[in-house]
């Protein structure tokens, strides 16, 4: 167990470090002068060279690339160009928004998906089971914010139940539940549509195994055998999917906080690609890539927790 | 304790178990032999109420008295387990293998008995002896992989007890096991047959198991039974010409005599949606006579003081079987 | 399912591909209007013979936009799509072929390439270089060339420990040669259908991007930038934020449905998981 800890964990260091460099070549080696989009193009030479100088642009690129990542490490992601504080503290600002997301979306993408895929896999082959089938189909081909746009015209802005956007804050939990209900639903119902067909499919694959038999030879009813011996001897794949999937929901929170003006990380990641502040938006991307990351790696872990077998392997 | 009357298991018009009868009571010990394919795996699964999707059972079941063949699937479940339990050939795979072993034999004793997790446990540790699963308190924190093919059969023996069932059925539970293995969990079955005053239907397609295990025995062809009788008498002298097929196909130490080929019978059994007309033997009978091909034989008494259906024993003519009835 | 007979997935997934790149192959010479063309004093009309599916906030004929739309994202898909698989397979073949620390490698470099979602990646080099389609275009290219690789190399493995391919070795041929003539021919319908599946993410992710204005720019259509342009409208037109979603739908659907069929019918393992 120690030494699989110890190579799924230097693996993952790795990546994020080769992550990290990915981000910084992308935004620092592509064309463009970002003083020259930060201050336009009448601005002065001299401008600019003091402009570079101060964000440190004028240092070799290995050299800042190694200050970057320390930095960064200390959690000081340099300072935000168009809100003068630093970027850290914008992103702590609007980390618990983009986290209520992401969090509501995932468990009702999980709660959708299991109901709907076990559900499927216990009507295999009848009307259950290709209704289900369907409705994944077509959560699969529809984009999420048309789904959000639908869902705004019927519940906002035809039936006035909800808000169509905005987040007036957690002060007021009431008002801050119902303006995340329709982003959660929106995020949700895509993921859920692909998480449905691992779930039946995986589902259906061990309810041919014998210990399902054994399971109702000893009388137990239906739904015991489906939620306390199919699914978890199913949750293998499906645990691999939601890591997947985290990163899908991760960036949908991206879209969906713009549909709906949520102040998240995501919206502040588009105000800070049009406002040009590159360093809010290199340090923002890179806190993706790195949730993305890291649920890829906490879903490798995860195998050996639940299933026995694999931790007598991992040893 | 069981009673069965005319059961038939068939999809559409094709059956794959055609009008058996057959009782069990307390204590007694009947064995169904076959080959594979020949109906006596689906004749346990509609005693037990779990005949697949799309297969239909007809005629009557009843345990202890109760009617079960209109029963419901909350009936038959509630049967389950506590009235009739059933173990299976693959003791690697028939355990769920993310569960304890403690919490596997636990399970049916918490939910259809209501008792606490103290009790549970104590009757687990109980069963665990009664199985013969030594160091039973480690066994209880033990996952399925970590335990050998013998010691699982008795975990899902001990499963199957745990609900203290008044019939077992035991499919085919020495298939999977080294020679050594299976003498003693049939061993094991009797006695707790014997202790129990429990019935046992035990099904097999291995002859010396049947033997050691069971009183009676019935012979399934093709989903019918061709011979029926005291087990010792049956074998002693075969009627039915596949019975006596069944018994030389059987290899004997005491005949190792060099390399011999081992006699088997000619031909695989017929599929289910292919059948002859008659009688289902015929085409790989050695001793077929025309009329077997077009009518169904009728049982008819045989000199081991059971029933065979078979065309031969009422054909007095045919004396070099030498068992006709006169 | 009987032999021979088309999968109803593959059928519809056709139907509805055919129908999708029918209209936008006559986007390129034929609208029944120019999809730019402004109308200000018929704006918002609602569908008549004239105009379809009526006129958007500046007297645009929605029918043209949508059918040139249509055009826009099945070149950005097609293009995407052909790049990253071109270069994903050669970089399969590669690491298949050569095995050792030159596979090792490649893959590794593909694990990486899987820590950037493609809206990410895509938001990155847009943040980069500028919105544009072209930069869309790099973006989802780049994020298939890993999902190709790996398909390209898992299959590629495979057809190595054939033995037409050992009798191929025996008779001189180098590694190219085989790679070229014996593997590639042979894991050719699971690069495909993959394709076919990463055609519908393409299309999703361009309309995605369009929508948060880093793909198409005005005047260029796309049924992504249709959308984010009648979200504002939504209390004023809200037919119009209908028809383009419906549109990504039906393309989307169609290759999943087609990607989905090709599937079924070229891996025998898995449509008779399916049957089972």
């Amino acid at each position: 167990m120690g030494y699989f800890l110890f190579r799924r964990t230097s693996g993952f260091i790795l990546t994020l470090l080769s992550v990290s460099l990915v981000v910084f070549l992308v935004m620092n080696i592509l064309p463009g002068d970002p003083t020259l989009s930060i201050l336009g193009i009448e601005s002065t030479e001299d401008a600019r060279a003091v402009l570079r100088a101060r964000l440190g642009l004028d240092a070799p690129l290995a050299e800042r690339y190694v200050t970057w990542v320390f930095h960064a490490l200390q959690g000081d992601f340099g300072d935000s160009y168009t809100h003068g504080v630093p970027v850290i503290s914008l992103i702590v600002e609007r980390l618990p928004m983009t986290l209520s997301l992401a969090l509501s979306g995932m468990a009702l993408t999980v709660l959708l998906a299991l109901v709907l895929g076990i559900t499927a896999a216990s009507y295999h082959k009848r009307p259950g089971d290709w209704g289900v089938m369907l409705l994944s189909q077509l959560g699969i081909a529809v984009p999420a914010f048309w789904l959000s746009m639908l869902l705004v015209l019927l519940f906002a802005v035809k039936l006035r139940w909800l808000p169509p956007g905005g987040f007036p804050g957690w002060d007021d939990p009431r008002a801050a539940v119902r303006a995340l209900i329709l982003p959660t639903v929106a995020l949700a119902v895509v993921q859920s549509a692909v998480l449905a067909r691992v779930t039946r499919s995986s589902a259906l694959e061990v309810m041919r195994l014998d210990f399902v038999r054994t399971a109702r030879a000893s009388g137990f009813s239906r739904r015991r055998i489906l939620w306390g011996h199919v699914l978890p001897n199913a949750l293998i794949p499906i645990i691999t999917i939601v890591g997947l999937q985290f990163a899908g929901l991760v960036t949908g929170t991206i879209v969906i906080e713009n549909v709906f003006y949520l102040p998240g990380l995501g919206r502040l990641l588009f105000q800070s690609i049009s406002n040009r502040d590159f360093l809010t938006v290199q340090a923002l991307v890179m806190m993706f890539a790195a949730i993305v990351v890291t649920a890829n790696f906490l879903v490798d872990i995860a195998y050996v927790l639940i299933d026995p077998r694999l931790k007598a392997r991992s040893r | 304790m069981i009673e069965v009357q005319n059961l038939s298991v068939r999809v559409g018009d094709t059956r794959a178990v055609r009008r058996v009868n057959l009782s069990i009571g307390a204590g007694e010990r009947l064995g169904v032999v076959g080959e594979s394919g020949s109906g006596k795996t689906m004749l346990a699964l509609a005693l037990m109420g779990m005949v697949p999707d799309g297969l239909t059972v007809d005629g009557v079941i009843r345990i202890d008295g109760n009617d079960l063949s209109r029963a419901s699937e909350t009936t038959w479940a509630a049967y389950r387990a506590q009235k009739i339990a059933m173990i299976f050939q693959e003791p690697m795979s028939a355990l769920n293998p993310l569960r304890r072993i403690g919490d596997i034999v636990a399970e049916p004793l918490l939910v259809h008995q209501g008792i606490s997790r103290n009790d549970a446990r104590q009757k687990v540790l109980a069963l665990f002896d009664e199985t013969g699963i030594p160091d039973a308190n480690r066994r209880l924190q033990q996952y399925p992989h970590q335990l050998s093919g013998g010691q699982r059969q008795r975990v899902l023996i001990a499963l199957a007890l745990a609900c203290d069932p008044s019939l077992l059925i035991a499919d085919e539970p020495t298939t999977a096991l080294d020679a050594n293995i299976a003498l003693r969990i049939t061993d094991l079955l009797v006695r707790l047959s014997r202790e129990r005053q429990m019935a046992l239907l035990f099904i097999s397609h291995d002859l010396s198991a049947v033997s050691r295990t069971t009183e009676d025995l019935l012979v399934m062809y093709g989903g019918d039974i061709v011979e029926r009788g005291k087990t010792r008498h049956l074998l002693a002298s075969p009627s039915h010409p596949y019975t006596s097929g069944l018994l030389s196909a059987r290899p004997r130490i005491e005949q190792n005599a060099g390399p011999r080929r081992l006699p088997t019978i000619p031909g695989t059994v017929p599929s289910l949606f292919d059948l002859p007309p008659g009688c289902r033997f015929a085409g790989r009978c050695d001793r077929e006579l025309p009329i077997c091909r077009a009518t169904i034989p009728q049982p008819a008494a045989t000199v081991s003081g059971g029933f065979a259906s078979c065309h031969l024993l009422n054909q007095p003519s045919q004396d070099q079987t030498g068992q006709a009835p006169r | 399912m009987r032999r021979g007979a088309i999968p109803a997935n593959l059928m519809v997934g056709g139907i509805l591909v055919a129908m999708v790149i029918g209209v936008a192959f006559i986007s390129t010479f034929w609208t029944p209007y120019p999809y730019a063309e402004l109308d200000i004093a018929n704006k918002f009309h609602g569908p008549s013979s004239a105009h379809l599916l009526g006129t958007d906030q500046l007297g645009r004929d929605v029918v043209s936009q949508l059918m040139a739309a249509a055009g826009n994202s099945m070149t950005v898909a097609v293009l995407a799509v052909l790049i990253g698989c071109s270069i994903g397979t050669a970089l399969g073949l590669l690491a298949s072929a050569k095995g050792g620390w030159v596979e090792e490698a490649i893959m590794r470099l593909c694990d990486l390439g899987f820590a950037f979602p493609a809206l990410l990646f895509a938001i990155m080099l847009a943040a980069a270089l500028g919105p544009s389609l072209p930069n869309v275009v790099i973006a989802i290219a780049f994020i298939n060339i890993p999902i190709f690789a790996r398909v390209a190399r898992a299959s590629a493995n495979q057809v190595w420990t054939r033995e037409y391919v050992y009798a191929a070795r025996a008779s001189g041929l180098g590694n190219l040669a085989i790679s070229r003539d014996h593997i590639l021919p042979n894991i050719a319908a699971p690069i495909i259908v993959q394709a076919t599946i990463e055609f519908a993410v393409a299309i999703l992710t361009e309309a995605a991007l369009s929508y948060l204005g880093l793909g198409a720019q005005p005047p260029s259509p796309s049924w992504g930038r249709m959308l984010s342009e009648a979200q504002t409208l939504m209390y004023l037109a809200p037919q119009l934020a209908i028809y383009p979603g419906l549109c990504i739908v039906t393309a989307v659907l169609g290759f999943g449905l087609l990607g989905d069929g090709l599937r079924d019918i070229t891996d025998p393992r898995l449509s008779r998981q399916r049957r089972g």
